[in-house]
């Protein structure tokens, strides 16, 4: 009945290897992504969020170390490809537009000339002028006019260079796109125009997204499911109304009673007390326990597993939150 | 023209122009209007929050009200002790730096904002050391007492770590102490949440308006993100291109926008609301800097209303239109 | 979390200075061991100390092992030994010059001056770089321009070559070299680097709160821009050093420094008596304090590495 999902993480483990030690970055993270579905990944700095995305495309730092699970596309684990395979993918498959990407681009070449040279480096065998006309079309797409394709990246504002940089991630016209907080330094009117831009494209090359972030709101505008994650490991996942309406683990309710809204009522804003642990020595059992209004001597012990609870919504919690219609 | 409430600042027609281009021996002709004729008053008691996307003059604004640049015209008035109105701009020498004491400022970057040579003691502790307040030990318990009220407890195994050791959201807490270590009336905050994380922001948030109300001091909150704005702030000032635009209580700004900028800028932020259908912003073209600035309504080249009386006619002023909500448009 | 009542008592516990010091040496503890971890740091150090021994062990030994007459670094001669320079023997581990004076001596005599040299030019370069490059910085303006166009000016003339011109004028001792040298170096190129480090403090946001409350130019250079110029000149002043005992022996060596003893005069001393060019039969008059620069200029070039990793945190292995 369900189609075989586009990607399947299956806990999936990394370390970072410092001095002081082994930081344990990410822990048995699972998830599944389905062709042409958004995902959203929210959770803090130091979560994990940005390793999970950095793990998916192999672009991990020499003292990162994956040490478990698997991560399959159309059922090939890409932990265990070579580097060379890998190059395959990248671009190719799975594309990523990164965090701060506004500075991506080299300011000594023209923008257009940057875009083709990533295509001709993913396909050997294009013909430039194909690939220029690519680059155009990819323009149109994106909502840049296709002139600006022979001018330099300091000529382009800040909105325009992020949907440059998409432009890039699109060239190859890949199955999956990860987007790492691509409007966190865009002004809000600019970033709804790049989010508005980035959903039409996505659904209209079918593709399948990644959308990492820490502000709720725009995840809620994006994803149509949503991933929650906490030190490293995942506490939640669930569409996005099952995650607003019905949030079932404590961190993610705290995290909706503590993000300020400008419609509705205002109500007060609860603050999360503490801080989030250190990955070099978390805590044992659940992650979350030291700071959780809810933990009970077994969360203190045992780590929870991540599963189903029913129709689709994974939890990893001892004692969940009861389900109380959060009103809009 | 002035919410109720004995004024406790009163900005009148502050103006900052930049010149840029030429040199020492011919100026250039060309200036940015970063601020351009503003004003707008804080009763006691009260936080004003000033919004507006970059560009728009919120920070200049900052800076001007703490003298760390200065007007190119235009009046700061602080009240002083007796509730008198004093020109912060007119101030020098030894009486500005006195006057320095009614006035703080909170900055965005907690890790920039605090000298990572320096103890945490130190830190805080340097209001007080630059105004002569007090001895070394007094110092010592009042440094104690205010890291106890910025929720940095026990105070004793704050004190003496450096910047590097704390977190971000700690080190904010430093910043809040050291802002209001030595009892100003008024404080100016530059986006002091926007470079932390979402659970510790919340906790931040709460603590500046807790103190607010607990050492009777008023922000002006500067910030670009609307949602925070509503939560911290009074009153609303929406800024755009060096003007401020809307003025009024928060929640009516917020739920009745009448300027059309604000209204796009509403209508751009997103809603922790899956179920909610936001319409697109009604607005144009792209944000430009103001430099020589046309004599026409600022926004007349990206608004959606905009009428030959917009164009033929300076920048419209602020109009009262019941109750404290005031608009800078010809077309409301 | 909730903020507690202002009412708290707070007994103050230490007295404040303990605490610094405390913090301190917490600190120099932590240096201490990212400085070790680099092994290059503690070879230069090894040696450093090498030398600092020789230095100490002179005076001992003249006055206990070595009969003054023999070992005296200026006018000792050894009349049991026939020909002078002479190679090393048992009585003279390094040989005699070619003047009868024992070249172990006079390389140990020599090393306390050098060690005085080198530190006093650093401390001076050091200390006038950081000063001006803190006001050049601070305060911008024509007098940014005048401190600027005046490094410029040293930086242009080649500085053995105005060395050369200056002793011809003046005389010039171990201590007024080190002075010249730190006052050339200080406003010169070294004070540009401080100035561009001075330039990116001088924009951070603490130093606008340092304004807000009210703090004057000379507080905000002086307790914010200067500390945190430190690191930097505490890594200056390593390769300060070296280039102060490097320019010491290469005008000895030419012979236009008014000095009794130091290793450029013993290759001076070596070449005037013609033995330079002597082929490796005379190698104990030129290998010993040619030996002795290249170390000692080394060690601290060593330990000025070992440093930058302490201070630069960017380049510490991870």
């Amino acid at each position: 009945m369900a189609e075989k999902p586009l990607l399947s993480v299956r806990d999936l483990s990394m370390i970072y290897k410092t001095r002081k030690g082994a930081v344990s970055a990410i822990d048995h993270v699972s998830f599944d992504l389905r062709r042409g579905e958004s995902l959203g990944l929210v959770g803090e700095s130091g979560c994990g969020k940005t390793s999970v995305a950095m793990a998916l495309l192999r672009l991990l730092p020499d003292n990162a170390q994956i040490t478990g699970g698997q991560i399959l596309l159309d059922g090939v684990d890409l932990i265990q490809l070579s580097e060379e395979e890998m190059q395959n993918i990248r671009w190719k498959r799975i594309s990523m537009v990164f965090q701060a990407a506004m500075n991506a681009l080299d300011p000594v070449y023209k923008v257009g000339d940057q875009i083709v040279e990533a295509i001709e480096r993913h396909e050997r065998d294009i013909d430039p002028a194909e690939a220029r006309k690519r680059v155009e079309a990819l323009f149109k797409l994106v909502g840049i006019d296709p002139k600006m394709a022979d001018r330099y990246p300091h000529e382009f504002s800040g909105g325009m260079r992020q949907r440059a940089i998409i432009a890039m991630a699109l060239a190859c016209n890949p199955d999956l796109i990860i987007a790492d907080e691509p409007t966190t330094a865009l002004d809000v009117i600019v970033q709804d125009q790049v989010l508005r831009e980035l959903r039409q494209v996505q659904k209209q090359m079918g593709m399948s997204m990644i959308y990492i972030s820490h502000d709720i709101a725009v995840i809620a505008e994006v994803a149509e499911r949503i991933a929650i994650m906490y030190a490293g490991r995942m506490c939640e996942l669930a569409s996005a109304v099952e995650i607003f309406k019905r949030p079932r683990h404590p961190y993610t309710v705290a995290l909706m009673s503590a993000f300020p809204s400008i419609v509705g009522e205002k109500r007060p804003l609860v603050a999360l007390g503490g801080e989030p642990p250190d990955l070099l020595f978390p805590p044992p059992g659940c992650r979350f326990h030291p700071r959780c209004p809810r933990a009970l001597d077994i969360c203190k012990q045992q780590q929870p597993p991540f599963e189903d609870i029913g129709g689709g919504h994974y939890l990893a919690c001892w004692n969940p939150a009861p389900v109380v219609e959060v009103q809009s | 023209m002035t919410p109720n409430g004995i004024p406790l600042v009163q900005v009148v027609g502050l103006k900052k122009y930049y010149p840029i281009g030429g040199n020492i021996f011919s100026p250039g002709k060309l200036k940015v209007h970063a601020v351009d004729d503003v004003s707008f008053t804080i009763p006691a008691g009260k936080s004003l929050g000033l919004v507006g996307e970059s560009g728009c003059g919120k920070t200049t604004t900052g800076k001007l009200l703490t003298r760390l640049i200065d007007p190119t015209a235009g009046k700061i008035l602080i009240a002083d002790e007796k509730n008198n109105l004093v020109d912060l701009a007119a101030l020098k020498g030894a009486e500005l730096k006195r006057f320095r004491r009614r006035v703080q400022m909170i900055f965005q970057d907690p890790y920039e904002s605090l000298n990572p040579r320096l103890t945490i003691f130190d830190i805080v502790a340097e209001p007080l050391a630059v105004q002569g307040i007090g001895t070394v030990l007094d110092r010592e318990v009042m440094v104690a007492k205010m890291l106890e009220q910025v929720g940095l407890t026990p105070a004793t195994s704050f004190m003496f770590r450096y910047p590097h050791e704390l977190s971000g959201g700690q080190r904010q807490r430093v910043a809040i102490a050291r802002a209001l270590v030595i009892n100003p009336s008024f404080v100016v905050a530059d986006e002091p949440t926007s470079m932390l994380d979402v659970s510790i922001r919340t906790g931040v948030m709460n603590l500046m308006m807790d103190l607010a109300q607990k050492l009777e001091v008023s922000y002006l909150y500067i910030t670009h993100d609307l949602a925070v704005a509503r939560y911290t702030s009074d009153d609303l000032a929406v800024m755009y291109m060096g003007k401020i635009v809307e003025y009024g209580p928060t929640e009516e700004v917020l739920h009745h926008p009448l300027h059309p900028y604000t209204r796009a800028l509403i209508s751009a932020v997103p809603v922790p609301d899956p179920t909610f259908k936001r319409g697109a912003p009604e607005i144009k073209g792209s944000i430009s800097k103001p430099i020589n600035p046309l004599p026409r309504c600022r926004f007349y080249e990206r608004c959606p209303i905009a009428a030959k009386v917009c164009e033929d006619n300076d920048h419209p002023p602020l109009e009262d239109k019941g109750g404290g909500h005031q608009v800078a448009c010809y077309r409301v | 979390m909730t903020t507690a009542p202002a009412d708290t008592a707070f007994q103050i516990q230490e007295p404040l200075w303990k605490i610094r010091l405390r913090i301190a040496w917490k600190g120099l503890k932590q240096n201490w061991a990212l400085f070790t971890e680099n092994k290059i740091g503690l070879v230069g150090l090894g040696i450093i100390l090498f030398f600092g021994l020789m230095a100490l062990a002179h005076p001992i030994l003249m006055h206990t092992v070595w009969e003054p007459n023999i070992y005296d670094p200026f006018i000792g001669n050894d009349p049991t030994i026939l020909r002078h320079p002479s190679p090393p023997s048992p009585r003279h581990l390094l040989g005699t010059d070619p003047v009868g004076r024992d070249v172990l001596s006079q390389l140990m005599y020599s090393t306390q001056s050098e060690f005085i040299l080198g530190l006093l030019a650093a401390v001076v370069t050091v200390t006038i770089a950081t000063s001006v490059g803190a006001i050049s910085a601070y305060f911008g303006g024509a007098l940014d321009a005048f401190f600027m166009r005046l490094a410029d000016l040293i930086n242009i003339l080649p500085f053995i070559a105005l060395l050369v011109v200056l002793t011809a004028f003046f005389d010039f001792g171990m201590i007024e070299l080190a002075l010249l040298i730190g006052v050339l170096s200080g406003f010169g190129g070294t004070t540009i680097i401080f100035k561009a480090q001075a330039l990116t403090i001088k924009v951070k946001p603490y130093i606008e709160a340092a304004k807000v409350a009210g703090g004057s130019d000379l507080h905000i250079i002086f307790r914010h821009i200067v500390p945190n110029l430190m690191p930097l000149a505490f890594l200056n002043m390593m390769f300060t050093v070296t280039g102060a005992i490097f320019s010491e022996a290469a005008l000895s060596f030419f012979g236009l420094l008014n000095l009794r003893m130091s290793w450029g005069i013993m290759i001076n001393t070596t070449q005037a008596a013609g033995y330079l060019l002597g082929g490796w039969k005379y190698w104990y008059l030129i290998v010993p304090p040619g030996l002795a620069i290249t170390l000692l200029c080394s060690a601290f070039y060593l330990v000025g590495r070992a440093l930058d990793e302490v201070v630069n945190p960017r380049l510490r292995r991870r």
